[in-house]
C-alpha cells in the first residue's frame, strides 16, 4: 500500500518547465514592461497629470480612525466634493494652528458621516459639516461604501494601503482615471444605436496623504479639459419643464426626511458638548440655479440652521467668501481656495465659544 | 451572509507578503524549519482576511489527523466506519453551518409556508469563511484514502498541516490530493532557476488572466447584463453569457495558474486545474478541462462509491445526475447553483445516450464535425452560465428566454466600446483555446523564439501594471 511519504494513486510529478533560455525571456519581459512602464507614465506627465495620494477608501478610513485613536477633539470636516477641494487645510491651520482632520467625501451627502459621528463617543471636539443642497437634502451617497470599508477593513487591505502609498506619490499615471480600460472606455467610440451615452466625471482633483484635496490644475489651465467637465456636469442639469412633475414633490418629501436625520444628529452632538458647524460654499451656474429651484435657502439652508440649532457659515453672507474663481461652477480654483479658506476659518476661529 | 477580501494575490500586500516568503524558503534554515516557515505564512495568509477563522481550519486539521491516524491501526469495521462518518460529519458540518445554514433554513420557512405555518428563523448573519468548500474537501480526501486504505496516514503533523492550509491553493484550489502534496513536503525542496523563472512566469499569466481579461475587458459586461433587471435585446443578454463564461474561466484559471506558478517558486508542483475547456468536445471532454481538481474529486469520491457505471445505465445515469446536482450545491447555497448542475448532469446523461448510439460513426471523427460539436458544446454551456451567474430565477429565465427567442424589442444596454470589448475577447480567447486544445503552455513557449516570448510576457505586466487592477475578488472565494 502507498503511503503519503511514497508513490500512490496519482504520480508525484514536478511541472513541466519549458526547454528554453527562460532568464533571457524574463530580461527581455523586464525591459520591455520598463520601457512600456515609462512611456506610459510620459504620456500622463504631458497629458498634466502629477503624482497625487489615491482618493480611496482605505485613505479614507485612515483619517477616520484618527478619531478613534485619541484625535476626536480636533476640528473634523465632513461634506461633498465642495467642502473637500475648496478647504485648503494647510490655510485652514495657518490661520487656527490645527490642522483638521477631512472626511468629506464626493458626490456624497455628509449624513451618513454625521450620523456615525454623533454616535461616536470617541469624537469630542468641532464638527465642520459642508452642505452642498443637492446632495445634502436628497441624502445621495456615491461613495457610500466606505463607511462598511471602514468597519470591515481586513489586515491585508489595511497593509495593502499602506503599500500602495509608497507608489502614489512618485507615479502620475497611479490614479483610476489613468487606468488603461478607464482610458479605453473614454475614446470616442461610434455610437450604438438605442443606447444612451453618459460620460462619466473625470479627475477634479489631486489629494495629499491626509487627504488635503485641492483643484487639478489642468482644469483651470485647459479649456478643452474644462469644457469637457462642464459638458459632464450638464448632463445632470435638465429644463424644469422637462422634469416629471413628481420630481419637485420628491425633493420636498427628501428634504423633510433629511432634516429630520440632522436634527436628531445635531442634538445627540450637542448633548456631548461637540460643536456643530454647518457650511455652505460657493457654487455659480447652473448648479446655482439648480439648487435655488430645487433646494431654496428659505426651506432647506435656513430650516437646517434654525432647526439644530448650530452654527451656519453661507458664503451668500459673508463678503470674504465670495468672489472666488469657479471654473466649473462648483469648485473653487487652488489660489480662491486658499484665500477662501482663511476667510472661512477666520469666521470659524471668531464663533462663540460652546456654552 | 456577509463576505470580505481575504489576502488577494492580486494585491500589493500579496507582493510584500511572495517576497519576504520566498527569501525565506531560499535562507539557509533546516527543511524542517523551512516548512515551519512556510506554515506560518500560510495561517498569517488566512488571517490577514479574518483571524478567528484559522480556527476552523485548526478543527478540519485535527480531527482529519487524528482520524486518520486511528484509521490506520483500526481493523474492526464497524470502528473505522465510526471514525469516516467522524470526519465527514466535522467536515461537512462546518460547510453546512457556515456554508449553506441560511439556504436550508429560507427553504425550511418556505417549506413551512406551504403547510400553513408562519416560521420566522432567527436573522441568520453568519460570515462565509472563504476558501472552507476547497479545504474542507482536501482533508476529506484525506481520511478517505486512508479509509479505504489507499494510503497509510502520514507520519507527520507538520507536513499534514502545511497540506490543509498551504497557502498558494489554500482558498480557491486545486483541490489538492494528498498523495500528490504530501510526499512533497517529505523532501527538502527549492526551486530551481528555471521553475523559479517559469513559476514567475506562470504568475504574470495567471494574474493577466485575473486582471486584464477577467476584471478589465469581461465584468464591465457581464456586470451591466446581468444587472439590467428587464428584458434585454437578445444580442446584449447573448454578449453579457458570453462575457461571463470568458469572465469565470479567466477568473479561476487566472487564480489556479497563479496558484501554480507560487508553488512552482517554492520549488512545488500543483496538478493543472483547467485545460482550455472551451474547445471542449462534448460534456464529458469538457469536465476533463474545466476544474479538474473538482471533477476528479467527485468521480473519485462520490461518483465511483455510488456505483459508478458499474450498476447498469439506469443506475449510471441517476449516480451522474446526484454528482453535477451536489457539484452544483458545492458552488454555492441556492437553488440557481443546482440548477446549473443539474444541466451539467442531463448533458452528460444524454451525450452518453448519444454516445452508445451514434457513436460508431466515423463522420465524427472530421476536422469539421470536431469543429460543429464543440461549438455544440460551448453554446451549451454558455446557457447553463446564465443560472450561475444569476442571482435569481426570474433573472435567470428572462436572459435565457431572451437568448433563445430572438425577440428584439428588448433593451440594449452594451456601448459599442462593450461590443468591442467582449467580442474581440472572446473570439481571441476561443481561437487560443482551440489552438491550445492538445498542447501543453510549457512545449509551445519552448518551441516559439526566446524574444517573442519575453515580449509576450513584458506585454503582460505592463498591460497588469496599466490596468492598475488589484482590488476586486476572485469569484470562487464565494465558493
Amino acid at each position: 500500500m502507498p503511503s503519503f511519504t511514497s508513490s500512490s494513486e496519482i504520480p508525484v510529478t514536478g511541472r513541466p518547465l519549458p526547454e528554453c533560455a527562460l532568464g533571457i525571456a524574463a530580461i527581455v519581459a523586464l525591459v520591455v514592461t520598463l520601457v512600456a512602464t515609462a512611456a506610459w507614465e510620459l504620456q500622463w506627465r504631458n497629458f498634466g497629470a502629477t503624482p497625487s495620494y489615491k482618493n480611496s477608501d482605505g485613505l479614507w478610513a485612515i483619517e477616520r480612525r484618527r478619531i478613534d485613536n485619541g484625535e476626536g477633539d480636533k476640528t473634523v470636516i465632513i461634506g461633498s466634493s465642495r467642502m473637500f477641494f475648496d478647504t485648503q487645510l494647510s490655510a485652514w491651520e495657518r490661520v487656527t494652528g490645527e490642522r483638521p482632520i477631512q472626511l468629506s467625501l464626493e458626490g456624497t451627502s455628509p449624513m451618513k458621516a454625521l450620523q456615525q459621528l454623533a454616535d461616536d463617543p470617541d469624537l469630542t471636539g468641532t464638527l465642520v459639516v459642508g452642505v452642498t443642497p443637492i446632495l445634502f437634502f436628497n441624502g445621495f451617497a456615491y461613495r457610500g461604501d466606505v463607511f462598511d470599508h471602514y468597519l470591515d477593513e481586513a489586515p491585508s487591505q489595511r497593509i495593502g494601503q499602506q503599500v500602495s502609498m509608497i507608489f502614489e506619490p512618485l507615479l502620475g499615471f497611479y490614479q483610476p482615471d489613468f487606468a488603461l480600460f478607464t482610458v479605453l472606455e473614454r475614446q470616442p467610440w461610434p455610437t450604438r444605436d438605442g443606447v444612451p451615452v453618459r460620460k462619466d466625471v473625470r479627475k477634479l482633483a489631486n489629494f495629499d496623504s491626509d487627504r488635503n484635496g485641492r483643484l487639478w490644475k489642468k482644469v483651470e489651465t485647459d479649456p478643452e479639459y474644462l469644457a469637457l467637465v462642464k459638458e459632464i456636469w450638464s448632463q445632470n442639469f435638465r429644463p424644469l419643464d422637462k422634469l416629471p412633475p413628481p420630481v419637485l414633490q420628491q425633493q420636498t418629501k427628501n428634504r423633510a426626511e433629511q432634516l429630520e436625520l440632522a436634527v436628531a444628529a445635531v442634538e445627540k452632538l450637542h448633548a456631548r458638548g461637540v460643536r456643530v458647524v454647518f457650511v455652505r460654499p460657493p457654487s455659480e451656474g447652473p448648479f446655482a440655479e439648480t439648487e435655488a429651484v430645487f433646494q431654496p435657502r428659505a426651506e432647506a439652508w435656513d430650516q437646517l440652521i434654525e432647526r439644530t440649532g448650530a452654527h451656519g457659515i453661507h458664503f451668500a453672507d459673508h463678503p470674504g467668501l465670495q468672489g472666488g474663481w469657479l471654473p466649473e461652477w462648483s469648485h473653487l480654483a487652488g489660489d480662491d481656495a486658499d484665500r477662501y479658506t482663511t476667510e472661512l476659518a477666520q469666521l470659524y476661529h471668531d464663533l462663540p465659544p460652546p456654552p | 451572509m456577509s463576505w470580505s477580501p481575504v489576502l488577494l494575490f492580486n494585491s500589493l500586500t500579496f507582493v510584500v507578503f511572495f517576497a519576504v516568503v520566498l527569501a525565506l524558503h531560499h535562507a539557509p534554515f533546516s527543511w524542517t524549519v523551512r516548512k515551519l516557515n512556510l506554515l506560518v505564512a500560510s495561517y498569517l495568509f488566512y488571517a490577514a482576511w479574518n483571524p478567528p477563522f484559522v480556527i476552523l481550519i485548526w478543527i478540519s486539521t485535527l480531527v482529519d489527523w487524528n482520524v486518520a491516524k486511528w484509521l490506520d491501526v483500526e481493523t474492526r469495521t464497524g470502528r473505522r466506519r465510526l471514525l469516516l462518518a467522524t470526519s465527514i460529519a466535522v467536515n461537512l458540518g462546518l460547510l453546512g453551518y457556515f456554508k449553506y445554514g441560511e439556504f436550508l433554513l429560507s427553504n425550511f420557512q418556505a417549506l413551512a409556508a406551504t403547510v400553513g405555518i408562519d416560521y420566522q428563523p432567527p436573522e441568520w448573519n453568519i460570515i462565509l469563511p472563504v476558501g472552507i468548500s476547497f479545504y474542507t474537501f482536501q482533508t476529506m480526501a484525506y481520511s478517505l484514502n486512508v479509509y479505504f486504505r489507499r494510503a497509510e496516514a502520514s507520519k507527520s503533523l507538520l507536513d499534514f498541516s502545511l497540506f490543509v492550509t498551504f497557502f498558494p491553493q489554500l482558498v480557491a484550489g486545486p483541490i489538492v490530493r494528498p498523495t500528490h502534496l504530501l510526499p512533497q513536503f517529505a523532501i527538502p525542496r527549492v526551486a530551481t532557476r528555471q521553475q523559479l523563472t517559469w513559476g514567475l512566469a506562470l504568475m504574470t499569466l495567471g494574474l493577466f488572466q485575473k486582471i486584464v481579461v477577467a476584471d478589465g475587458l469581461l465584468a464591465p459586461v457581464a456586470d451591466k447584463v446581468f444587472g439590467a433587471g428587464e428584458m434585454l435585446h437578445p444580442i446584449d443578454a447573448w454578449l453579457g453569457t458570453l462575457a461571463f463564461s470568458g469572465q469565470i474561466f479567466s477568473d479561476f484559471a487566472g487564480y489556479s495558474t497563479t496558484a501554480i506558478g507560487i508553488a512552482l517558486c517554492l520549488g512545488f508542483g500543483l496538478p493543472d486545474n483547467f485545460r482550455f475547456p472551451y474547445a471542449a468536445i462534448g460534456f464529458s471532454d469538457f469536465w476533463r478541462r474545466w476544474h479538474i481538481s473538482l471533477s476528479t474529486w467527485l468521480r473519485d469520491y462520490l461518483y465511483i462509491p455510488l456505483g459508478g457505471n458499474r450498476k447498469g445505465n439506469l443506475r449510471t445515469y441517476i449516480n451522474l445526475m446526484l454528482t453535477m446536482l451536489i457539484g452544483g450545491l458545492w458552488h454555492g447555497a441556492s437553488w440557481t447553483f443546482v440548477v446549473w448542475g443539474g444541466l451539467h448532469g442531463i448533458y452528460l446523461a444524454a451525450e452518453r445516450w448519444l454516445r452508445a448510439r451514434l457513436g460508431h460513426y466515423s463522420v465524427w471523427k472530421t476536422r469539421s464535425a470536431q469543429v460543429l460539436l464543440a461549438l455544440v458544446t460551448f453554446f451549451l454551456v454558455n446557457l447553463t452560465w446564465v443560472y450561475f451567474r444569476a442571482t435569481d430565477f426570474d433573472t435567470a429565465w428572462r436572459m435565457t428566454v431572451t437568448m433563445l427567442s430572438f425577440v428584439t424589442d428588448g433593451k440594449k444596454v452594451l456601448s459599442f466600446y462593450l461590443v468591442l470589448s467582449v467580442t474581440v475577447t472572446m473570439s481571441t480567447m476561443l481561437a487560443v483555446h482551440w489552438y491550445m486544445r492538445n498542447r501543453r503552455l510549457d512545449e509551445v513557449v519552448a518551441r516559439v523564439p526566446v524574444w517573442l516570448a519575453g515580449l509576450f510576457w513584458g506585454g503582460m505586466l505592463t498591460a497588469i501594471l496599466m490596468t492598475q487592477g488589484g482590488s476586486d475578488a476572485f469569484i470562487y472565494f464565494q465558493f
